[in-house]
């Protein structure tokens, strides 16, 4: 349910020209549907969002199939890409033949689920058993057609900053470290213990934001923003209050350091120990080293992965490829989609970006390679993942649960982060907002 | 025209009583006089209709309906939308900020525009290199200038802000704060817009007679009087274009704001909605919030607010200008009558 993967500036800018067009209708018509050439050729486009990992894979797939071309565009953060898929669901053109949608806002999609392609007419009832049963289970509607082919699922580690850790005395090590967090049994309120431990001897803040823990913590629930069936859930789930209160308490201590998300200070807040502790799901890897090269940072600013996470084990984000019904090409396009989401490119996009398989064959197959990170200071980030997602059961979603996470409780949780509200008046204002917004 | 005398000439005894029975011809050179006009005046008016006319109405019918971006039509809800709307505190909070900017973003575009238009008419060395340089903004498309501004205006290490901190000044939260927010968003505004209509006011000044500015520096006037009393009353009707194009585009600002902050919430205008116009609440509304009906209920009333502003600022300035006006067409009878 991240609000997004932002690559490179480029893919910013990128995006955010590609905005405009939509904003200004010009979009569409350019990379609407492929075509088919004289002899047989075939034009396929493929709209992906943050860092998937997948860019490599093209090349070998056209490689391997040369009567195929592939048009790839990349969209910054998932968030934009949602606004890109509906406003072109809703045209009712423009879409690509492959189109990657998020978990965030599957609800939405799944309301719509006949816009897109039935893939058990092509090869899913062969492959249905590769992935876990539940992200097969999120894709598949009330007449149980299946839309998605799952690329990554969100375990998640903790990413904690060395150099910051040795500087208040803390253990370096990974495997201390995950000791220190409570190991299995980690805990929240030890989480925020050890971060007002921290802020006490260096003065530094302990996490980069309040919106991503609180995210986190949302993600634990066994029921979110709504119900398993669908019903809000939010005024009087004493869970979710309760770890607002959390949140409140920490953004009080100043342990939180109030960054804006997939900006980061243009990825600087990274490299100059801004803050030590950030949560990270499997995908935020590849952000977190995005925002590092942004920044000017290497492997040597101390990033490093351990395996842990406080609260337990959790799934934050994850996606899939749906092939949409306005596409010319279904069949080539679902074996495209089908083909990336094997689980030999699963593990290449893991290589690249840090996706986490969702393929119980590629995990297996991470969990024998412990392959070294270079950029997290060598950590073995695929088992440690592959630790990290026992047990784990992604969260149902809501129709508008990507909106209530980023404007119904985003501002509200800036406001405790920066001391402007307290914990009475932040929870009245996501009520309010949840209120007019979702309503 | 040639068709007209044709047909006069063939008949001309039938004039005065009844109507003759006409030619093919002749009526084909009568179908030519009537309706030849339009006939060259209609692709406009069709293209009008389809693509200005027709989405107009359409939005109003979409105003009026329970309309979701996904799942579409649904039941026929009168005037609820509007009256939700009307009755949303984001809604008059988007009103506010958007007349807001407008307001910090017109009024010292079109003076300093005014006064460059001004300077360039003066006979500078390099003309057109001048006159080159004040268009260069507006050939930057918006969605770079966002990029760049809103890089500038960064918080924690923007250029905006070192500046600010050579002089001791305390960084601004320009992403945060409202007025900050507004002043940074006018400033791309006018940064881009400036030039633009500096040319267009400097176009029409050329037009002014340079007698009557001889005159009336024979009669001792300055040039901020000859200005003021000649110049801006000559390029009236410019100066009206200038301001209603402008009105319209202030009231209209989209893509400035919702790129200068992408990171927060979404980038539907700041995490408070400091920033957030009609037209940004509007798409919010529309591809954010996926309510479609309520996004052409505030359309509507956008174009209402826009059209009544506009109003506003024609009967304004043609006020202002023709009294100017008056004044100065007594003036120069009078001079011309006594140098006669």
């Amino acid at each position: 349910m991240s609000f997004s993967r932002p690559a490179t500036a480029a893919a910013a800018m990128a995006s955010a020209v590609a905005l405009a067009l939509v904003a200004t209708g010009c979009a569409g018509g350019g990379n609407e549907g492929g075509g088919s050439g004289e002899d047989g050729n075939i034009t396929l486009t493929v709209t992906t969002f943050g860092t998937m990992g997948l860019d490599a894979l093209y090349e070998q797939y056209q490689s391997e199939n040369p009567n195929i071309t592939i048009e790839a565009s990349n969209i910054d953060t998932g968030g934009n890409a949602r606004t890109d898929t509906f406003t072109k669901l809703a045209a009712g053109s423009g879409l690509s033949d492959v189109v990657a949608i998020e978990e965030g806002w599957l609800g939405s999609v799944m309301e719509v689920s006949d816009q897109f392609s039935d893939l058990r007419d092509f090869d899913m009832e062969e492959r249905q058993g590769d992935w876990l049963d539940w992200k097969v289970q999120q894709v598949t509607d009330s007449e149980d057609r299946i839309i998605g082919y799952g690329t990554d699922i969100g375990p998640a580690g903790l990413c904690y900053n060395s150099a910051a850790f040795e500087a208040a005395g803390l253990p370096t090590d990974r495997e201390e470290v995950a000791e220190l967090f409570g190991g299995d049994d980690a805990t929240w309120d030890r989480f925020f213990e050890l971060g007002r431990e921290y802020k006490e001897s260096t003065g530094k803040a302990w996490y980069d934001h309040n919106g991503f823990v609180w995210n986190s913590m949302v993600n634990q629930l066994e029921e979110g923003y709504y119900t398993a069936d669908g019903e809000l859930n939010v005024e009087d789930n004493a869970e979710l209050k309760e770890r607002f209160g959390w949140i409140s308490d920490a953004s009080e201590d100043g342990l939180s350091a109030a960054q804006t998300a997939w900006d980061w200070n243009g990825g600087k807040a990274f490299t100059d120990e801004t803050f030590a502790t950030f949560v990270c799901p499997g995908w935020m890897l590849g952000v977190v080293q995005g925002q590092l090269e942004a920044g000017g940072g290497g492997p040597d600013t101390g990033w490093d992965f351990a395996d842990v996470f406080p609260g337990g084990s959790v799934n934050w984000g994850g996606s899939w490829l749906t092939v949409p019904t306005t596409s010319e090409h279904p069949e080539e396009a679902a074996a495209l989609a089908s083909w990336l989401t094997q689980p030999e490119q699963q593990l290449a996009a893991f290589e690249a970006a840090g996706a986490f398989p969702s393929t119980t064959e590629a995990q297996s197959d991470l969990a024998a390679n412990p392959e070294p990170n270079e950029v997290f200071n060598g950590a073995p980030v695929g088992p440690i993942l592959v630790d990290r997602s026992q047990g784990v059961v992604a969260q149902f979603k809501g129709p508008d649960d990507s909106l209530i996470q980023e404007n119904v409780f985003g501002p509200p949780l800036q406001k405790l982060e920066r001391g402007e509200a307290n914990e009475q008046e932040a929870w009245q204002e996501a009520l309010t907002l949840l209120d007019e917004l979702v309503g | 025209m040639s068709s007209t005398l044709k047909a006069a000439e063939t008949a001309p005894s039938a004039r005065p009583s009844t109507r003759p029975k006409l030619s093919l011809v002749q009526r084909l050179s009568w179908f030519d006089v009537k309706a030849s006009p339009y006939l060259y005046i209609s692709p406009f008016f069709i293209l009008f209709g389809l693509l200005g006319l027709f989405p107009l109405v359409y939005t109003l019918v979409v105003s009026l309906h329970d309309w979701e971006l996904l799942q579409g039509q649904g039941d026929f809800v009168g005037f609820e939308n509007f009256a939700a709307t009307l009755q949303d505190r984001f809604f008059w909070n988007s009103i506010f900020n958007t007349l807001s900017i407008f307001i910090l973003s017109t009024v010292p575009q079109i003076t300093v525009a005014l006064v460059l238009a001004a300077i360039l008419d003066h006979n500078l060395k390099g003309k057109t290199f001048w006159r080159m340089s004040v268009l260069l903004p507006y050939i930057v498309t918006p969605v770079a200038v966002a990029l760049i501004f809103s890089n500038i205006f960064q918080e924690e290490s923007g250029l905006a802000n070192n500046l600010l901190g050579l002089i001791g000044v305390e960084p601004i939260e320009w992403k945060r704060e409202t007025w900050a927010s507004h002043v940074a968003i006018a400033t791309m505004v006018n940064w881009r817009w400036t030039g633009y209509n500096a040319l267009i006011l400097l176009a029409a000044m050329q037009s002014v007679p340079r007698d009557l500015h001889e005159s009336a520096a024979i009669d001792g006037a300055g040039g901020v009087r000859r200005f003021f009393s000649i110049t801006i009353p000559t390029i009236r009707p410019t100066l009206i274009f200038v301001i209603i194009t402008a009105t319209i585009g202030g009231l209209q600002i989209f893509a400035e704001p919702r790129l200068f902050d992408v990171s927060t919430a979404g980038g539907v205008g700041g995490s408070d909605r400091q920033f957030q116009t009609t037209v940004l609440y509007l798409w919010e509304m529309a591809f954010f919030r996926q309510d479609f009906g309520r996004a052409s209920a505030i359309a509507w009333l956008l174009f209402l607010l826009i059209v009544g502003i506009g109003l506003i600022n024609f009967f304004i300035s043609k006020r202002i200008a023709s009294a100017d006006g008056r004044a100065l067409k007594k003036k120069t009878t009078q001079k011309k009558g006594s140098s006669a």
